[in-house]
């Protein structure tokens, strides 16, 4: 693992994601803020939260395993949304991708991203 | 230098002008704080989006001129506007006036308010530089041009681990919220927490490179946040943004504060 993570007891994290991480070797990537889209652009999952979440983090996954890593060379995730009442579906979704625990972290609300369609975008730094 | 495109023919970005990743070694990254239209008296070019995204680009390339880069070391770039039809319509062609057939990769969020009411875009972007580390110091943090804010236009890492921290919020370490209500007791959690973290990393609020502040209310977070973060970083400051959105994971949240850090 070209990262390593950092824990202490005085600040622990409020769900179940690292609450920071040191890149230890290998490349550092830089991934866009990957969005519900296909490979043409057509948007997945209008209006549809948990069809977006799985969208995204799937293309999220094909930027990461073209570099040579996987969801495991994440070191930081910002994961915008655009309605706090989408957060549990995007968390389970999280859940779900991830099974333990996820990279450091960060949650923001957003008033809109580029494209009035669009629910969820999230953007990552890996170690490959 | 060393960069590699990931996944440079995939169609959906390349017909929007970026890059779905970018990696580099990275032996030398410069990290620059968000920059706007400001003219160099602090105010805001007049004319709207168009003006303002150019003059935006144009301290960028000042901030990376400075560091012996240009855009075609830019690896990431984040756009941060509070109108989406204006940046369509005139602030994408401002911007590729400077990146050209560059292409970085990108995130672009549609936020409530930036420093000032007036402003409507603000650019920040992680660069890979040319040359060694050795022999330079860990970090160069450095201003293009003098300005009144607490904070630097570009940090250059050295050679150094990056360190990367979770967005950190005001909670207790049995999860309960600090400061209810009570911006200034979050500043303070949220800067005992970054402080904790940072250490346990072997780094120190001097070695943080960026910084980026995610507030409800930037009028709030001035009058009781920004002294709470002077008393942190007593003069040595990262790049850093400052971001008004309309919410946080937890409804009690007033703040979130990212941090990037670098160790030897």
């Amino acid at each position: 693992m070209p990262f390593s993570t950092i824990a202490t007891p005085e600040a622990k994290p409020v769900a179940n994601y690292k609450m920071g991480t040191r890149l230890e070797g290998g490349r550092l990537l830089y991934v866009s803020g990957q969005v519900a889209w296909d490979s043409s652009g057509n948007i997945v999952g209008k209006g549809d939260v948990r069809a977006q979440a799985r969208q995204t983090f799937a293309n999220l996954r094909g930027v990461l395993q073209a570099a040579g890593g996987d969801f495991g060379s994440l070191m930081k995730i910002t994961t915008y949304i655009t309605r706090i009442e989408d957060f549990p579906t995007v968390a389970a979704v999280r859940g779900e991708i991830f099974q333990g625990e996820l990279p450091a972290s960060t949650l923001i609300v957003v008033k809109s991203l580029f494209h009035p369609d669009f629910l969820i975008e999230v953007e990552g730094v890996a170690a490959v | 230098m060393d960069r590699r495109e990931i996944l440079a023919e995939r169609p959906v970005e390349k017909g929007r002008g970026f890059m779905p990743g970018v990696s580099v070694n990275p032996a030398r990254i410069l990290f620059t704080a968000g920059l706007t239209g400001r003219n160099p008296d602090g105010a805001l070019v007049a004319g709207g989006m168009a003006p303002q995204t150019h003059r935006a680009f144009e301290r960028l390339a000042a901030v990376l001129a400075h560091a012996g880069a240009k855009f075609d070391g830019v690896v990431k770039q984040l756009v941060y506007v509070t109108d989406i039809e204006a940046y369509n319509a005139s602030g994408r062609a401002e911007r590729a006036k400077f990146f050209g057939s560059i292409r970085p990769a990108s995130t672009g969020l549609v936020v409530r308010r930036l420093a000032d009411p007036a402003m409507l875009v603000e650019v920040e972007l992680v660069v890979d530089l040319a040359g060694a580390p050795a022999g330079k110091p860990l970090l160069e943090k450095f201003n293009a041009e003098s300005h009144p804010g607490d904070f630097h236009q570009g940090v250059i890492v050295n050679g150094g681990r990056l360190l990367y921290l979770a967005g950190q919020v005001a909670n207790n370490p049995d999860g309960s919220v600090a400061g209810v209500g009570d911006w200034r007791r979050q500043a303070e959690k949220v800067y005992e927490n970054i402080g904790h973290l940072l250490r346990a990393a072997g780094a120190t609020p001097a070695g943080a490179v960026k910084e980026t502040t995610w507030v409800l209310s930037i009028d709030a977070w001035r009058q009781q946040g920004a002294p709470v973060r002077r008393d942190f970083y007593k003069g040595d400051y990262p790049a850093s943004t400052l971001v008004e959105i309309p919410g946080l994971a937890r409804a009690e949240f007033l703040v979130e504060i990212e941090v990037i850090a670098a160790v030897a």
